[in-house]
């Protein structure tokens, strides 16, 4: 009771200096409940939206996948007669041929395209009474003939649609224009899909081209029947008519789920990992503080042992001080976290993707989580300096200064460090110089961790030499201030080593990240200039259908032009292996467009009649050797026999183990309906016509604004800035852990002021300026930033530098060290050690000289 | 009432003695209506140059206070203080910072050093904050009369008490200040040691003509000081010249005695 008493006493007189540690825990748990309230609030989005537009029981084709168009762009589709068959089965209330499409895109008549620029689906259909569940027409009528379109209110919305405007849709079967006749509103969150509805006729007709298809059924259940006896009715009545995939409302939902919800792992795993980061830095914040305030109340413990508290009871009340910081702050850090998961559905929101709050989900495990992990945490994290409390002997309340640093245990750990650090480094090397990417990726995995942990032992021991280097270049220029900054920062090792570690971690992720993105825009233009001999590319998020591909062959200026298509296949290689496998069909011009090394044959004899070509690692694989037959058994359409012309050199990146053929070849096998759109097409001008074909070309898509075309160097550029975006992304998050790191060095400057604060007077009174006194804490903070920043740089670039070696087997071959973001980085902590010794130094300058030299 | 600035009452020395500080009509009071507490009420005081002056006083009887204030460490409610013909009491802290940086010494009764620094380093700060160079040969001599020549090179953890404020009183001379203020600079040390510091700061008045004012609360402290100044309740109630310990001893005890039956 008396322990519980003294610790609650002391963490409300230290409330100040455990602000900014509670802060830090208070950040790191609201990250986790953030990001677990925000991922769950989308799945509860999909969820209702999944279980809402699902009818009692849905009837679809064998091989049908939702959000999965087959290869040849058109849905898989199942014929009318299903329609009256189900309609037959017993309990069937009412049963509807569905038309879906996913593989669309809806342009206004400025050629604007109307999706979600979030990735978001485009999804066309026919007006049902099932999509009553979920929409209400808020204004016009449901589409009635060929020329009428219902729209989406949120499209509408968005793209400023009104009634009688004309959309144009563009599906793999050609394109068609309707007028706007209506507005349906969602009665549930729609997360972002822009929908057009048509009716059932022109829908068939445009979306699958053919009359008396549909892609589902959705069947009702009369009164009283249940969804899985609906079912079994409805799967007994389609016997023998065909093969078709029935699902109950639930079994349906839970499909479209599926794909959702791993995605969403994806995000939460990703953000839990950064929160994690932002954990690990805090520690050595919470540490610091505890150690700090244990040496300051060396003889308040002292005299505590002195009357009568045992160890235990000691050690027991820092802790108890520990609990409550994290109780405090993971409270805090729990709202905080719904805060931030509100907060980022509003961004999603501007981004183009509606979330509403009416969905917000707070599960009881998400605070429960966040509690536990911060006061769990926390306590650890003090359990160091609570050690440290307990071994206070009584005689410290009759000493002076705290208690003399260990020696030994210095050496001990400095010891225990360079093992670390030199087993790190160690594996890195051997990561480095691996054969095979995934045996690479696991000692390069341990060598960061046992680096990043040796660093962080030998922190304190590194800090002396560095601190010396770093004033030796940057604090001669300040004089006697420079030299105060200096000592001081070297005074307590241990401390300047934690708190320069904490901002270490973050950095060295940061420098690792922008040496392999770096390296990764650098290798791929190296290869680009070397191998890609075509000068424009066009691709887009849909499959190029006919239309457009004829735009593209009818523009002038253009040489020749290559498509470009992936086919799904069977291989089968002499060595009688199979497996499931994508061949890459293109023409013959191809092997212009992209020069590819071989190692054996000639890869333009691969375009041949009944020819291909093999990668090298699937040759050495499977012993197959030019001249031998691989038997490819095509999708949808016949299985050939194909004899191998050529060997490509797989040490690339582009096109790497791309097995080629011609789409001659492929089209003897593949049935003309089957035969997938392209993929990609390459456009290679006239000579001297390169300008006005590209402006040409960039014309001819006008009307197709889901496909770009791009010249070699914009190309590059899109492929840097895309590799920049998710750098900048990845960097925003690490900056929570950044943020922790620099709260971590304003506590200790703020707690070490404190500490000095008898100096501070000292120093006032024999003459030290207010400024001079500011700008000594500001340099101080400076010096122990750039120990950080330095620390975090060189092993950041050399984490960075070992994945390089090793991600060269996967075509990663150049290093590009990103100098001005590394220098960026080291001189922009210099100005973050400014920033957190702001409140700090404008404290130390505002000490009253007299209180100073008067304290105890 | 008796004040301090008619000197020399008892006829002094003889010799004229010029003013090194002076406070005029000085008061300094905490807090405001009822519970106003006065500490210094109008004092007077002039500091003799080439002198040393020991304050004395039983425990808030204002003698800290004034020493911070002529010090320029404190401010005053009312009055002025001169340093030489400086007057103090009107200037910001940005010129007061730099009036004790570069004319007066402090020798505080503990914590005098900072740990970072070496004793030699700790000596010269003043001088090394102020972007002065040291008089080389002055610091020779300085160094050598508190002797010591030997240690400079060791951080004050590494030193004794006594040395510690050897240091102090060291770098209180080694800037050449007008005046040097010591706060009870032997409170921490014992007798032997104390008396080591009162004599290097007795011969510096003598051999080095400096001007030092010392608050004490130790008779054989005071003794040291070529004129003790008593303080009671936050007025100058008695002064005495060349005092001996016994002297200064047995004034006290009249202070108390009186203090006692009024």
């Amino acid at each position: 009771m008396t322990v519980l008493k003294t610790s609650m006493r002391n963490f409300f007189a230290h409330k100040g200096r455990m602000a900014l540690s509670a802060v830090a825990v208070l950040l790191s748990v609201a990250f986790v409940c953030g990001t677990l309230v925000f991922t769950d609030t989308m799945n509860t989005t999909f969820d209702k939206l999944f279980a809402t537009t699902a009818a009692d029981v849905t009837v679809s084709p064998k091989a049908a996948k939702v959000d999965d168009t087959p290869q040849n762009g058109k849905p898989e589709s199942l014929p009318a007669s299903a329609v009256e068959r189900a309609r037959q089965a017993e309990g069937v209330e009412s049963a509807e041929g569905v038309v879906n499409s996913l593989n669309v895109t809806v342009v206004d008549s400025d050629n604007e395209n109307m999706g979600s620029s979030t990735g978001a689906p485009t999804i066309a259909s026919n007006w049902t009474k099932n999509d009553l569940r979920s929409m209400e027409i808020t204004a016009g009528h449901a589409p009635r003939g060929p020329t009428e379109v219902m729209v989406d209110a949120d499209t509408a919305d968005k793209h400023h649609l009104k009634m009688g405007d004309e959309l144009r849709t563009i599906a793999v079967t050609g394109d068609f224009k309707a007028k706007i006749v209506g507005i349906a509103t969602f009665k549930i969150t729609n997360p972002g899909a822009a929908v057009v509805y048509f009716d059932r006729a022109t829908a068939q007709r445009e979306l699958l081209g053919a009359e008396d298809r549909f892609t589902q059924i959705n069947v009702t259940a009369a009164a009283g029947v249940s969804d899985a006896r609906l079912k079994q009715n409805v799967s007994t009545e389609l016997t023998g008519a065909g093969a078709f995939k029935v699902q109950t409302q639930k079994e349906f939902a839970d499909e479209g789920r599926e794909g959702v919800g791993e995605f969403m792992d994806v995000i939460k795993y990703a953000m839990l990992g950064f929160a994690g980061i932002a954990f690990l830095v805090g520690i050595f914040l919470i540490i610091n503080t505890f150690s700090m305030l244990v040496a300051q109340r060396t003889r308040e413990i002292g005299l505590m042992r002195a009357i009568g508290s045992s160890r235990k009871q000691v050690n027991r009340s820092v802790l108890v001080e520990a609990l409550l910081l994290g109780v405090v702050g993971s409270v805090l850090g729990v709202a905080a976290g719904v805060g931030i998961a509100i907060g980022l559905m509003k961004l999603m929101s501007m981004a183009g993707m509606n979330l509403s709050t009416d969905d917000l989900t707070v599960k009881a495990a998400t605070p429960v989580i966040g509690l536990v992990l911060g006061i769990v945490v926390t306590v650890l994290a003090a359990y160091l300096p609570a050690r440290r409390a307990g071994k206070v002997s009584p005689m410290a309340a009759l000493r002076d200064a705290g208690t003399p640093a260990d020696g030994k245990a210095g050496w001990i750990r400095g010891l225990i460090g360079l093992v670390l650090t030199g087993a790190g480094g160690a594996a890195l090397f051997t990561a480095a110089g691996a054969d095979k990417a995934s045996d690479g990726a696991s000692m390069l995995g341990i060598g960061v961790v046992l680096s990043l942990i040796g660093f962080v032992i030998i922190g304190p021991l590194l800090a002396g030499g560095v601190v010396r280097v770093i004033s030796a270049v940057l604090l001669r220029a300040f004089g006697p201030v420079g030299r105060l900054a200096e000592r001081n920062a070297l005074r307590n090792p241990r401390r300047t080593g934690a708190t320069g570690a904490a901002l270490m971690i973050g950095l060295a992720l940061v420098a690792c990240l922008s040496v392999v993105g770096s390296s990764m825009v650098a290798s791929a233009t190296e290869e680009l200039d070397r191998s890609v001999g075509t000068d424009f590319i066009v691709q887009g998020n849909q499959r190029i259908v006919p239309q457009a591909q004829q735009a593209i062959e009818d523009t002038p200026g253009l040489e020749h032009v290559t498509s470009y298509k992936m086919v799904e296949a069977k291989l089968t290689s002499p060595d009688g292996r199979t497996e499931d496998s994508d061949v890459t069909a293109a023409d013959p011009t191809y092997a212009s467009d992209l020069r590819r090394e071989t190692v054996a044959g000639d890869l333009s004899a691969a375009y041949g009649k009944d020819a291909m070509s093999v990668g090298s690692d699937y040759a050495e694989e499977h012993g197959v050797k030019v001249g031998d037959t691989m038997t490819v058994a095509f999708k949808g359409g016949r299985t050939a026999k194909l004899k191998v012309a050529a060997v490509t050199d797989d040490d690339v990146a582009i096109d790497k183990g791309s097995r080629y053929l011609s789409i001659a070849t492929m089209e003897r096998y593949v049935p003309a309906d089957k035969v997938p759109p392209n993929d990609i097409m390459f456009a290679t001008a006239k000579d001297g016509q390169e300008k006005t074909a590209y402006a040409a070309l960039k014309k001819s898509l006008d009307a197709y604004p889901q496909y770009q075309v791009r010249d070699q160097t914009d190309y590059k550029q899109e492929l840097k800035d895309q590799i920049g975006q998710l750098l900048n992304m990845v960097y925003g998050l690490l900056a929570l852990a950044i943020v922790v790191a620099v709260l971590g060095v304003v506590n200790t400057l703020a707690l070490s002021v404190v500490e000095r604060t008898r100096e501070i007077g000292l120093m006032r009174a024999i003459g030290l300026s207010r400024r001079q006194m500011r700008r000594m804490i500001r340099l101080e903070s400076v010096v122990i930033a750039l120990f950080g920043a330095l620390l975090g740089l060189g092993l950041g670039m050399g984490w960075g530098a070992t994945a390089q070696k090793l991600l060269a087997l996967e075509g990663l071959k150049v290093l590009d060290i990103p100098w001005p973001t590394i220098i960026a980085v080291f001189v922009g902590s210099a100005f973050v050690g400014l920033f957190a010794a702001l409140v700090p130094a404008f404290r130390a300058g505002r000490m009253n000289v007299l209180n100073a030299i008067a304290t105890e | 009432m008796t004040s301090a600035v008619t000197i020399p009452r008892h006829g002094g020395t003889g010799e004229r003695t010029a003013v090194a500080a002076r406070a005029r009509q000085v008061v300094k009071a905490y807090g405001s209506g009822e519970t106003r507490v006065v500490a210094l009420d109008r004092v007077d005081v002039d500091i003799a140059r080439g002198r040393f002056t020991a304050i004395m006083g039983p425990s808030g009887s204002g003698k800290s206070t004034l020493m911070h204030c002529l010090a320029g460490l404190d401010t005053v409610s009312s009055g002025q203080i001169f340093l030489d013909e400086t007057e103090i009491t009107k200037l910001k802290d940005k010129k007061l910072t730099q009036l004790r940086r570069d004319r007066i010494g402090f020798i505080f009764q503990a914590f005098n050093l900072l740990p970072t620094l070496s004793a030699l380093e700790n000596i010269t700060l003043p001088m090394d904050i102020a972007g002065r160079r040291p008089d080389k040969a002055w610091l020779a001599q300085v160094v050598e009369t508190v002797g010591l020549a030997s240690r400079l090179k060791h951080r004050p953890n590494q030193l004794s008490g006594g040395q510690q404020q050897r240091v102090a009183v060291a770098r209180a001379l080694a800037a050449r200040p007008e005046i040097i203020f010591g706060d009870e600079p032997t409170g921490n040390l014992d007798s032997r040691a104390g008396a080591e510091v009162l004599g290097f700061l007795r011969r510096s008045v003598d051999e080095l003509g400096q001007t030092i004012v010392m608050v004490t609360h130790d008779p054989v402290a005071a003794s040291y000081a070529d004129r003790v100044l008593y303080l009671a309740d936050g007025r100058i109630v008695d002064e005495m010249l060349r005092p001996t310990a016994d002297a200064v001893l047995d004034r006290m005890k009249d202070f108390d005695a009186r203090g006692r039956t009024s």
